[in-house]
């Protein structure tokens, strides 16, 4: 088994735009999974059953199925409608790129209102208390001394979360999506070449996921400086 | 569901092969994340840099990938070496109920590496010494100090690879094991109802991911049935 | 609303909680006049905490009436954050929080609750900080202090409010030996300028110097309640007696 290395040169500006495609991926489903991620949570730790419960039906189901099975209910499913073919919707529904950050948004949002909630309920019970004993109202509890600890708490798992998701962008690549995965599987077909091709793929992905957790692991650190070391 | 007429047996089908992928890979995650653990928790500082290549390897890299590495590099090179001693063979490959299995198995193997040496890390050195300051011997105090402690102690990171285990096995249907993903895709061809037959794929993994969750949850309790009285 | 300088600024009638089948509070009378300072002492497990977590409703009692300073605590109490603001309380495990500095942690209910601008915030939290000893580790973070310095930091926060009455529940009870008796001290010094407390400790030098009353709890009652002479040289239930003699003797 000889690896040819000017394949892989070759294929360099092919996996480049591939990396464009997995990051804007990433990107925008960590962002628009951020907000939804908020917002179920806090309907899920609003004590109102209508919106709480909701809420952990909505987790219970993107966290109980597998996010490729998600992937193909959107792009595959949802054209079996023609309320959402005629609709205004179908413009981005039919698209491959739309469908993967529909799916990876929700998946995330799902994870991320869980890994909130733990941070929210790891702040310790006597913090609410001493904020209960001052006098402070609810919202203000809620604003100035639970949630800062609560997002620091929840920064381990949330980079965990990302990371994942890093590694999910890689499925939108069965919906005939040209991330650096999609890209890759081009090429081998092509080349029937898959350890030199796989392996440098798998690579870019492991360095690109070091970058970001050192990037959490800092981000971690700056928000930690009030811990004793 | 009555337009589902004649599927419920290949859904079944799919859903027993399903199960068969998650019980072969389950044990190789444990055996893979055993040695895993005790590669890092040893003294040798060449199992540490292996472990360590290999947690880092296999949890920085797209399951996806693995999969497809897994698949395809050695169906290129099996195909390779028996067209030396058999020049007509078209394709060889190690069937994608196996390489898929290894290739999950030794995914999830590599987070279960982490859960178990946090295990073990996390039992009470007092006890330990408190059993040797007893006599009993160090395999002894393994298997009845250790051991229980430890699975305790494992069992929420188990539980959680078990999940990923069972919706990681929705992969292996990209390199064409027969299972209930195939099964809906085939399905689609001819109902031409993708959501609904999606769908039931969706839901047949929901219980199955249900089933675990309760089991765990019984087995925590039970696991921890000498903590509950404390105040 | 303030109560006239005649009726009791704490009320407790007839008080009862229970936690599931676990009676905490039978039948709890208690009455604290303005300039009182009372301790409150009993074995583990006796209701102490929860007696004082009761009056700023912490807990809720189950049944009974609780009246502080001429407001009555219920269920439907649509302002109890304002009653709060005017009960101080300090607890065991100090509870500063981590992500504040001293000094914000001090000036953080004046600005939200009493509606403080920052400058004028400051200054008091100053001035209190001054008061407990401490006014140098104002910008330092609670991790970065001493047990026994975060407790004294606890009481200057409470005090910022200016409350009416302050709570005080284990106060050293989670300091190392050596740090007890500064947080002592400043008790006894704000005891000396006329705060009306409530507190409960197993420090009985300090009960005996400082209190006007000592109120023995045992399984959820209180069993007696007399001023430190008294109780100390003549305790009149045998309750009281087996007491004092298990935590008198070593």
């Amino acid at each position: 088994m000889n690896l040819e290395f000017d394949l892989i040169l070759e294929s360099i500006p092919r996996m480049l735009t591939g990396i464009g495609v997995t990051l804007q991926l990433l990107v925008l489903a960590a962002v628009l999974g951020l907000v939804l991620g908020v917002i179920l949570l806090l309907m899920r730790i609003s004590g109102r059953r209508y919106l709480s419960f909701p809420a952990f039906i909505y987790a219970y189901f993107f966290r109980g199925t597998p996010i490729l099975v998600q992937i193909f209910v959107i792009y595959h499913g949802f054209p079996q409608f023609e309320f959402i073919r005629d609709s205004v919707f179908w413009v981005i529904l039919r698209e491959p790129f739309s469908c993967a950050t529909l799916a990876l948004t929700l998946n995330s949002a799902a994870y991320v209102s869980e890994i909130l909630r733990g941070g929210y309920l790891g702040v310790e019970r006597g913090l609410h208390e001493a904020g209960m004993a001052l006098g402070l109202k609810k919202h203000h509890r809620f604003f100035y001394v639970t949630t800062p600890i609560a997002i620091r708490l929840a920064i381990p798992a949330y980079s965990n979360e990302f990371i994942s998701m890093l590694k999910a962008t890689s499925l939108a690549s069965t919906i005939t999506l040209l991330d650096m995965t999609g890209v890759a599987r081009t090429i081998v077909a092509q080349t029937f070449a898959p350890y030199e091709i796989f392996i440098s793929t798998a690579v870019i992905y492991l360095v690109i996921t070091t970058i970001f957790q050192r990037g959490f692991g800092m981000f971690e650190k700056r928000m930690s400086r009030y811990i004793r070391q | 569901m009555v337009d589902l007429s004649g599927w419920w047996d290949d859904y079944f089908w799919g859903a027993i092969t399903v199960l068969r992928v998650f019980g072969v890979s389950l044990i190789l995650m444990v055996v893979f994340g055993l040695i895993g653990a005790s590669a890092k928790l040893s003294k040798s500082r060449i199992a540490h840099k292996i472990a360590g290549a290999y947690t880092v390897a296999f949890r920085g890299t797209p399951e996806l990938l693995v999969l497809l590495l897994f698949y395809y590099g050695s169906a290129v090179t099996l195909t390779g070496i028996s067209k030396i001693f058999f020049p007509e063979t078209q394709f060889v490959d190690i069937p994608p109920f196996w390489s898929g299995s290894l290739a999950i198995g030794m995914i999830v193997g590599s987070y279960a590496t982490e859960t178990f040496r946090g295990a073990f890390l996390g039992v009470d050195p007092g006890h330990v010494e408190a059993a040797r300051a007893l006599g009993i011997s160090n395999v002894q105090t393994f298997f009845h100090v250790r051991i229980p402690q430890m699975w305790r102690l494992a069992l929420p990171g188990f539980g959680n690879h078990m999940l990923s285990l069972m919706k990681d096995t929705a992969l292996i249907s990209i390199i064409g094991l027969e299972e209930i993903l195939f099964v809906a895709e085939m399905a689609t061809a001819v109902t031409f109802k993708p959501f609904l037959m999606y769908m039931i794929v969706a839901l047949i993994y929901l219980s199955i991911t249900t089933i675990i969750t309760l089991v765990v949850m019984i087995l925590e309790k039970y696991a921890n049935r000498h903590l509950e009285g404390a105040r | 609303m303030t109560a006239n300088n005649q009726e009791p600024i704490i009320i407790l009638k007839d008080v009862c909680k229970s936690f599931g089948d676990f009676q905490a509070l039978h039948n709890i009378n208690l009455e604290v006049n303005k300039g009182e300072r009372i301790v409150v002492c009993g074995p583990s497990g006796s209701g102490k905490s929860t007696m004082i977590r009761c009056i700023n409703r912490l807990e809720e009692h189950d049944s009974g009436t609780i009246i502080v300073s001429g407001r009555k605590l219920t269920d439907t109490m649509k302002d109890i954050d304002a009653v709060r603001s005017e009960v101080g309380m300090v607890f065991q495990n100090f509870n500063l929080f981590p992500h504040l500095t001293v000094v914000k942690n001090l000036i953080l209910a004046l600005k939200l609750v009493r509606k403080m601008k920052k400058a004028q915030a400051h200054e008091i939290g100053m001035g209190f900080l001054k008061r407990v000893r401490i006014p140098e580790q104002a910008d330092k973070y609670p991790s970065q202090l001493s047990g026994g310095q975060q407790q004294r930091v606890a009481i200057a926060r409470a005090l910022c409010m200016n409350p009416e009455v302050m709570l005080f529940d284990e106060p050293t009870s989670a300091l190392d030996p050596e740090m007890i008796s500064e947080v002592l001290d400043v008790m006894i010094d704000l005891a000396n300028d006329g705060l009306t407390m409530i507190c409960v400790t197993h420090e009985m030098g300090f009960a005996r110097s400082v209190a006007d009353s000592i109120v023995f709890m045992d399984h959820g009652e209180i069993v007696e309640m007399k001023p430190p002479k008294e109780f100390f040289e003549n305790p009149e239930s045998d309750r009281t007696k087996l007491f004092l003699s298990q935590i008198l003797t070593h």
